[in-house]
C-alpha cells in the first residue's frame, strides 16, 4: 500500500497523462499514485484513463490551478 | 455579500467551477458557429489576420510587404489598412483571449505557468513556425480550414482532416522521442 | 461517453481545501486529505479578478458596438464566447487528434465530430435558405481550393500543434489561461504565417492556382451533400468509439 508522488507541474499535455500511465505500471496493485497537475487539459484526461482502467480515482484541488490526483492502483 | 459565498454558491459551482462534458462544448461552439456565419456572414477563423499583424509589426520597423504578392490583392490592400481594434478578426482573437481568461479566473483556476524548460521552449518555437506556415498555405488552421471548412460542405476541409491527422501522429512520434523526459 | 461531470464540493470558505469528489469516498481520503492539506498554500478566491475582467468585457463591447460598429461588438462577442466554451469545457483540437494516437482516447475526437455535424446542419439551413431566394451564400469563402498546399499546409499544422501543445484556438485559450509556452508559441505562430505570405506567390503560381474548389452541395446537390457529410462523420463515430474500445481491450 505504498504511496508515490508524480510532479507533472509545468509540464505540457500530454506528458502527465503520459508519465502517469508509465509509473502506473510500475506500481503494484494496492498501491497509491499522487499526481500534482497544474494543466487544465491533465485535470480532465488523466482521471478519464484512470477510471477506464477500472482504478479509484480522487481529485483535489490544492491551490489556484493546482490539483492533486489521487490515483488507487485497485486491480 | 461577500465573494467568496457567492464563488461557494451551488449554482455558481455549476456554471463556473465545475468542468462542463466534451458534448456539451460541441454543442456550443456549433451555436456559437452558426450565430457567426448568420450575423457576419463568416465562418470563424482563428490565424487569418497572423500574416497582417506580422505585417504591420514589420513596417513599424521599417519594412515592406508591398511587392508581396500576398498582400496585393484587395483583401490584402484592406487588411494593411487597418488597425488591431478595427480588424475584426483580431478583435474577436483577442476576444477568445479574454472569454478564456474570464472563465479561469471565475473558477479561480488562473495561475501563471512558466515555461519549464528548454525543451518546452523548441517545442513552442518549432511548433509554433510549423503551424503558422502550414495555416497561411492551407487557408487556415484547426478552426478556418478543418471545422469551418468541413462545416461549409468544402471537400478542402476534409483534405485538411486527413493529412493534419497525418501530422498528428508524426508530431506524436517526435514528441515521444525528442520532447518528453 | 466515457467522461463524467465532476461534482464539486465545497466546505466553509475558511477552509483551504476543497475536494471535488467523483466516486464514493473509500474513507482513506478523508484522512489522506487531511495530512497533505497541513502542507496547503492558501487558496485565493479569485472571483472578484473575474467580475472585474466581465466589467471590461462589457465596457469593451459597448464601445466597440458604439465607435466602430455593431458587427464589431458582435466579433468581440463571439470571441469571449469562443474563449469561454473552449476553456470551460477543455476542449482540444489537438487532443482529439493526438490522443487517439498517443493514449487511445477519442472522446474529444468523437465530441469534434458532434461539433462538425451540428454547425454543418445549420450551417447549410442558413446557406440553402439564402441559396433558393437568390441571396449571397455566406461562408464560401471557407470553400478554398485544394492542392497539395492544403496536404502540406495541413500535414504542417499537425505536427506543429503536437508539438507546441495546443492548435491555433487551443493556443489562445492557454494565453488567457496563463501559459508561458503557449505565449511563445504564438509569437512564432506568427512569424510563420508572415513567412508563408511571404512565399505565397510561389505557393500559389505552383499551386494553388490549379487547385479545384469542391463544394459538396455543387456535387451531391444540398439534400445530397448534407448527407454524404452526415455519413462520412457518423462513419467516423463509430471508428472513434471502435477504438477507444479496442485499446481499452488490449490493456485489460
Amino acid at each position: 500500500m505504498a504511496e508515490y508522488e508524480l510532479d507533472c507541474l509545468g509540464e505540457a499535455c500530454p506528458v502527465p497523462l503520459v508519465k502517469t500511465e508509465n509509473k502506473l505500471k510500475e506500481l503494484a496493485v494496492g498501491d497509491t499514485l499522487i499526481v500534482i497537475i497544474d494543466h487544465s487539459c491533465a485535470l480532465k484526461n488523466v482521471p478519464e484513463w484512470a477510471r477506464k482502467q477500472n482504478y479509484d480515482v480522487e481529485v483535489e484541488e490544492i491551490g489556484d490551478g493546482e490539483y492533486e490526483i489521487f490515483i488507487d492502483k485497485t486491480a | 455579500m461577500k465573494l467568496t459565498t457567492l464563488s461557494s454558491n451551488k449554482h455558481f459551482q455549476t456554471w463556473f467551477k465545475s468542468p462542463w462534458t466534451y458534448v456539451t462544448g460541441a454543442i456550443l461552439l456549433s451555436i456559437f458557429q452558426i450565430a457567426t456565419i448568420g450575423s457576419t456572414g463568416g465562418s470563424w477563423g482563428v490565424t487569418g489576420p497572423f500574416a497582417t499583424w506580422g505585417a504591420w509589426v514589420y513596417q513599424a520597423f521599417g519594412g515592406s510587404v508591398d511587392h508581396w504578392y500576398f498582400f496585393s490583392t484587395e483583401s490584402g490592400q484592406a487588411s494593411l489598412q487597418r488597425t488591431f481594434f478595427t480588424d475584426p478578426a483580431s478583435v474577436r482573437n483577442l476576444g477568445v483571449i479574454i472569454g478564456a481568461l474570464l472563465a479561469t479566473l471565475l473558477a479561480s483556476q488562473f495561475k501563471f505557468k512558466k515555461i519549464k524548460n528548454l525543451r518546452q521552449v523548441a517545442a513552442a518555437v518549432i511548433g509554433g513556425l510549423l503551424m503558422g506556415y502550414g495555416a497561411r498555405i492551407a487557408f487556415g488552421c484547426n478552426i478556418g480550414a478543418l471545422y469551418s471548412g468541413i462545416s461549409n460542405l468544402s471537400v478542402s476541409g476534409w483534405v485538411f482532416a486527413l493529412f493534419m491527422f497525418a501530422g498528428a501522429f508524426i508530431g506524436s512520434k517526435l514528441l515521444v522521442k525528442y520532447f518528453m523526459a | 461517453m466515457s467522461e463524467e461531470a465532476v461534482k464539486v464540493i465545497t466546505e466553509e470558505p475558511s477552509d483551504a481545501s476543497s475536494r471535488i469528489e467523483a466516486e464514493p469516498s473509500s474513507g482513506r481520503s478523508s484522512r489522506r486529505s487531511s495530512r497533505r492539506s497541513a502542507e496547503r498554500k492558501p487558496k485565493k478566491d479569485q472571483t472578484i479578478y473575474g467580475l472585474g475582467v466581465l466589467a471590461i468585457v462589457i465596457a469593451v463591447g459597448v464601445y466597440l458596438a458604439a465607435a466602430i460598429s455593431a458587427v464589431m461588438g458582435i466579433f468581440w462577442v463571439t470571441g469571449i464566447a469562443f474563449g469561454f466554451i473552449l476553456r470551460r469545457t477543455n476542449f482540444c483540437f489537438t487532443a482529439s487528434m493526438r490522443d487517439p494516437i498517443m493514449t487511445g482516447s477519442t472522446s474529444l475526437t468523437r465530441a469534434v465530430l458532434i461539433a462538425f455535424a451540428i454547425t454543418s446542419i445549420g450551417f447549410a439551413a442558413i446557406q440553402y435558405g439564402a441559396f433558393t431566394t437568390g441571396l449571397p451564400v455566406p461562408g464560401m469563402g471557407f470553400v478554398v481550393p485544394i492542392s497539395f498546399a492544403t496536404a502540406a499546409g495541413a500535414f504542417m499544422f499537425g505536427i506543429g500543434m503536437v508539438l507546441a501543445g495546443g492548435c491555433a484556438s487551443g493556443t489562445l485559450m492557454r494565453i488567457g489561461e496563463g501559459y508561458g509556452m503557449q505565449l511563445l508559441s504564438i509569437v512564432f505562430f506568427v512569424l510563420g504565417s508572415f513567412w508563408a505570405a511571404r512565399d505565397m506567390g510561389w505557393w500559389t503560381l505552383n499551386f494553388i492556382s490549379n487547385g479545384p474548389r469542391i463544394h459538396l452541395p455543387d456535387v451531391f446537390g444540398w439534400g445530397g451533400a448534407i448527407f454524404v457529410q452526415l455519413l462520412i462523420i457518423g462513419l467516423l463515430y463509430m471508428a472513434a468509439d471502435k477504438w477507444e474500445n479496442r485499446k481499452q481491450d488490449q490493456e485489460s
